[in-house]
């Protein structure tokens, strides 16, 4: 065995030596190569990380240093108390994005206590919150990796999912644009890449002719193209949500603002987890902690991989474009450099009816800054391209979000080898948010083999309700509906956003949800409440007030984002008015 | 809240009626109402908020009505001598009403609204005022980038808070866009005690009235910086900061003259534009440059029953220009029910030289009981001394010299519609800037 490892080091050193980096020091460790030594550039850092990865150990471990860069810590809540300490709970998630909220519903089948721990002010805040809603076919991943075995089934189950779940699934399917004639070589190897991934749906090619049939305002520079009919959008952050609330129907909590800060271990078992909100108990712990999730690992003495933040940038297209599209569309560069891990942008019609642009990749050493640079923004506005119709001048917003990316580019789905009572499901990006289902149940099966093993006994919950109701979208309903809704409830018929045509009625649902909206962002994501081409210029007044009054606080206490996202400073100097008196 | 609703009562599900049904009671809503009620029509006035005249409620400062009542008001007492004469017609108002949809229906429209009180209502009328002003352009709108923190508004935005709430966004704001409002704002923020770290203007001329830089920012000391912008936001919960940039011709940041402001929060004054979306559908025409809908001199749109005005037809600098044009939407409108002129010869006005735009873009051949009509329009450069020529033909109808013309000057005049040949060529209107040497008239 150690013949074996000393074996795999020696190829990983020749091939750093050999891509330039022979001062870069490997060792193994945990099962996995832990780099060390120091770069000049963050890009030196990505190519060596890549570089070492592929040898046949469990992971990469890249700690090199890079002069000049300070990798940010994580950012902290800024609320201490103690509500959970005492606490004691059969499992416990770090992490509110749509793994976490999926495993946490998935657990919430069984007669156990959850806890959803989120360091954000709301769910989905992260990746989970900052992606392009795409239920990926499968075919982008090798045959083989647990990226596309997740993806497949997660896909499957999307359609009961969004039944159960009340959540808008389309599925439009995509078309991958060949960007050169001699790319239709390529489609045996894309229709054996498809059987072997077992791709759902009729996939096949399509002459240049056919494309522009399906798809009239399609670029003319397109050479036909491959169709993949099962891919799907979604709202992911609407789909974290939906899978929250329905956890949260089923038994379990959700802390937000609520930070793992350490965790207590004895004989190779995790027995306290620290928090910025009290020290609690804990049976399993699942490691669902996204960008940070190699941190989590380090905290459980169980470290073999590391995360490097790979940021991509998306605009959204007002939805007066909707319907210029119809499917999914890609033209991805085949010869691209082999470090690049993104599939490539696009242009995706959301289930909201706007159109998306992206994303972008670019390597980065923050994994939370999420601001957006014009450089950036000039090469998404490349992909533009592929649709004759659109216009830079109807992007109504745009934002980035940030990959948690390993270095072996495959998800890490399995318990501890070391920590009896940990699971990761931890590097999870694209397609994530598509495998996010599949990957839920077998985490949960794990999670119960691990609180068996450990003496409990578990069973299915006799009571468990599969269904959750949405926030009814006033807009999208016929006449009728709506106008029976408005009588029963009046507020339905108070329009307060113009551009989405939210109702006073949806925002206040919003805010009394199981998982209920506490920031101006939070109800923008539930309901689209300043979603639409006027950014809440007319409506976020009003939304603030409504939130004043459900939330029970005074206006300035009222948060874009939580934290010290203050919408308002003070009053004025005559003071607030009392508008019934005006 | 108090709540008005319609005036007239219906029989639940009983589908309304009338000639004409306005969309906005801002002041170009209610002049319209007023002017097609006077025409003898049925108007029925739709206003999604709570209360009749729209922007003008936050505008608490003076300077309204100049022209239309030859007093300066205060955006409020303007609204209020418009709402009076509303008051004393038969005008149908129902506020909180959102309109959802509107569809053609024979030879008329049939609208759907939504309201608290009454759900979902149908209107079948006549013809349709569009009276629903405009928008701001948001911060995503010219492409800012950096930071998304709390702390980022336009500046309709921050006057609502702080003139209808009683808020103070900021202490210490930064002010992008020398737009009216900004300048306005940059004032009232002033004597609400924050200090304005700087007004910024991309452009090398303030965008904004010449009469507010001076009373806005000269008389209190504000700092306007024209060529400047603002290229990123800093502060990842609330603006920290933001960095500022000189710009070359080409309005191309320089970045070797980036510095880095303090600021609590950034006003946007960076442009509005005419909302429209809800006519898409109806596949009217929208001028690229006004963004409102290409209308003839009755403010009829090309939509035979779409009359537009005010802020949604294009952009204005004083309120009494919007209720003019809502006048004539108005009356118009009320016209359109009585007669048909869907036959009629319309001709597009060729704009040339140094036209920005102008409204009305086409003519209609018509009957004119007046016999001048007012035209709106802006220069695309400014100019000391300029000409506007009217020709068919290579004839010259209309001549008007101009001096000290501004892009964020509107210009009105009055033109004889009636001298141009429905039967000839299409109408050419010129602007054309001339040297010092020319002579003076």
């Amino acid at each position: 065995m150690i013949d074996k490892n000393t074996r795999k080091l020696k190829a990983v050193r020749k091939k750093l030596k050999k891509a330039g980096f022979p001062d870069v020091t490997s060792v193994e460790s945990n099962g996995a190569v832990l780099l060390t030594g120091n770069l000049d550039s963050w890009n030196d850092k990505v190519i060596a990380g890549y570089t070492a990865a592929g040898k046949g150990f469990r992971g990469i471990i890249n700690d090199i240093n890079v002069r000049g860069c300070d990798e940010p810590e994580m950012s902290m809540p800024l609320i201490k108390d103690e509500l959970l300490a005492g606490r004691s709970l059969d499992a416990v998630i770090v992490g509110g994005g749509v793994i976490g909220c999926a495993i946490a519903r998935e657990l919430s089948r069984q007669n156990i206590s959850i806890a959803v721990l989120e360091k954000e002010s709301d769910l989905a805040m992260q990746a989970s919150g900052r992606n392009d809603g795409m239920i990926h076919p499968g075919f982008a991943a090798s045959p083989g990796t647990k990226k596309a075995v997740y993806n497949i089934r997660g896909n499957r189950m999307y359609t009961k999912l969004a039944d159960e779940l009340d959540f808008d699934l389309k599925r439009p399917g995509s078309i991958l644009l060949f960007r050169s004639a001699w790319m239709k070589l390529m489609i045996p190897i894309f229709k054996l890449r498809c059987r072997n991934n077992r791709v759902d749906g009729r996939y096949r090619a399509m002459s240049a002719a056919e494309v522009k049939r399906i798809e009239p305002n399609v670029t003319e520079t397109q050479h036909g193209g491959f169709l993949l009919p099962s891919a799907g959008i979604v709202s992911p952050y609407r789909v974290t949500m939906a899978l929250a609330e329905n956890a949260v129907l089923n038994g379990a909590e959700i802390f937000l603002n609520t930070a793992v800060t350490s965790l207590s271990l004895t004989s190779q078992q995790i027995t306290e987890v620290h928090t910025n909100r009290g020290t609690l108990n804990c049976r399993v712990l699942i490691n669902a902690a996204g960008v940070w999730s190699d941190k989590l690992a380090e905290m459980a003495g169980d470290r073999f991989f590391s995360i490097h933040g790979r940021k991509g940038m998306e605009a959204i297209l007002d939805r007066s474009c909707g319907p210029l599209q119809n499917h999914i569309m890609g033209m991805p560069s085949l010869l691209g450099n082999k470090n690049s891990h993104s599939k490539g942008g696009g242009l995706v019609p959301c289930v909201e009816g706007n159109i998306l642009l992206g994303p972008t990749a670019e390597e980065v050493p923050e994994r939370e800054d999420y601001s957006t640079d014009s450089h950036t923004f000039s090469e998404l506005l490349g992909q533009l391209g592929l649709n004759n119709e659109l216009k830079a001048s109807q992007i109504i917003n745009y934002y980035s979000g940030i990959r948690a990316a390993n270095w072996e580019e495959d998800f890490i789905i399995e318990p501890s080898q070391r920590v009896s009572n940990l699971i990761h499901a931890a590097a999870i990006q694209s397609p994530g948010l598509a495998s996010a289902p599949a990957i839920a149940e077998d985490v949960a099966a794990f999670a119960v083999h691990a609180l068996k093993a450990g003496g409990m006994k578990v069973q299915p919950r006799a009571d468990f309700n599969p269904r959750r109701q949405a926030i009814p979208c006033l807009r999208e309903l016929g006449s009728e509906q709506r106008a029976r809704l408005i009588k029963r409830d009046p507020a339905y018929g108070e329009i307060m956003c113009r551009c989405e045509e939210v109702s006073k009625g949806e925002i206040r649902d919003a805010l009394r949800s199981k998982v209920p909206a506490t920031t101006v962002d939070g109800v923008k994501r539930r309901v689209r409440a300043g979603a639409g081409r006027c950014h809440g210029g007319f409506c976020l007044p009003r939304v603030i007030k409504i939130m004043a009054e459900e939330l029970g606080v005074p206006l300035t206490d009222v948060t874009k984002k939580g934290g010290e996202s203050r919408i308002l400073r003070c009053e004025t100097k005559e003071g607030a008015f009392d508008e019934a008196a005006v | 809240m108090k709540r008005q609703y319609s005036k007239r009562q219906y029989k639940d599900g009983q589908r309304r009626c009338c000639d004409v049904v306005v969309i906005g009671s801002g002041p170009a809503g209610m002049a319209a109402a007023v002017s097609a009620a006077d025409a003898g029509a049925s108007v029925c006035m739709i206003e999604r908020e709570e209360k009749m005249g729209g922007i003008l409620k936050q505008c608490i400062h003076d300077g309204f009505g100049l022209i239309r009542f030859e007093e300066k008001l205060t955006g409020p007492e303007y609204s209020w001598r418009y709402q009076q004469m509303v008051n004393e017609r038969d005008i149908d108002f129902l506020n909180l009403t959102f309109l959802t949809k509107i569809e053609r229906s024979g030879k008329g429209f049939s609208l759907e609204f939504v309201n608290p009180a009454e759900a979902v209502i149908s209107i079948e009328a006549a013809s349709v005022v569009m009276a629903m002003g405009c928008r701001e352009r948001t911060d995503r709108q010219i492409f800012l980038h950096g930071q998304r923190p709390a702390g980022i508004f336009t500046a309709g935005q921050a006057q609502d808070f702080i003139n209808l709430k009683g808020f103070m966004p900021g202490k210490r704001p930064v002010i992008l866009g020398s737009g009216d409002i900004g300048l306005i704002m940059a004032r009232r923020f002033t004597l609400e005690g924050a200090s304005v770290r700087g007004v910024y203007e991309i452009a090398s001329l303030p965008s904004g009235l010449t009469r507010n830089v001076v009373q806005c920012l000269e008389d209190f000391d504000i700092p306007l910086h024209l060529n400047t912008t603002v290229t990123e936001v800093h502060g990842r919960d609330r603006v920290e900061a933001v960095t500022v940039c000189r710009v070359d011709e080409n309005r191309h940041p320089l970045q070797d003259t980036a510095r880095r402001i303090d600021c609590d929060c950034l006003i946007l004054s960076v442009g509005l534009i005419p909302e429209n979306d809800i006519l898409i559908p109806l596949g009217i025409e929208l001028d690229p440059v006004t963004r409102g809908p290409v209308v003839d001199q009755f403010m009829h749109s090309s939509c035979p029953g779409i009359f537009s005005c005010g802020n949604a037809l294009h952009v204005s600098d004083l309120v009494d220009y919007v209720s003019e044009s809502g006048h004539a939407a108005g009356k118009a409108a009320a016209e359109w029910t009585k007669s048909d002129l869907v036959g009629s010869r319309k001709l597009r006005l060729s704009a040339g030289g140094i036209i920005q735009y102008i409204v009305p873009q086409s003519i209609t051949e018509a009957e004119h009981e007046d016999s001048a009509l007012p035209v709106y329009f802006r220069p695309s450069v400014p100019a000391d001394r300029a000409e506007f020529l009217l020709k068919q033909s290579g004839r010259i109808l209309y001549k008007k010299r101009f001096s000290y013309l501004k892009p964020s000057e509107m210009q009105r005049l009055e033109i004889d519609f009636a001298r141009i040949d429905p039967e000839g060529e299409m109408p050419v209107v010129e602007l054309t800037a001339l040297g010092m040497e020319a002579d003076d008239e």
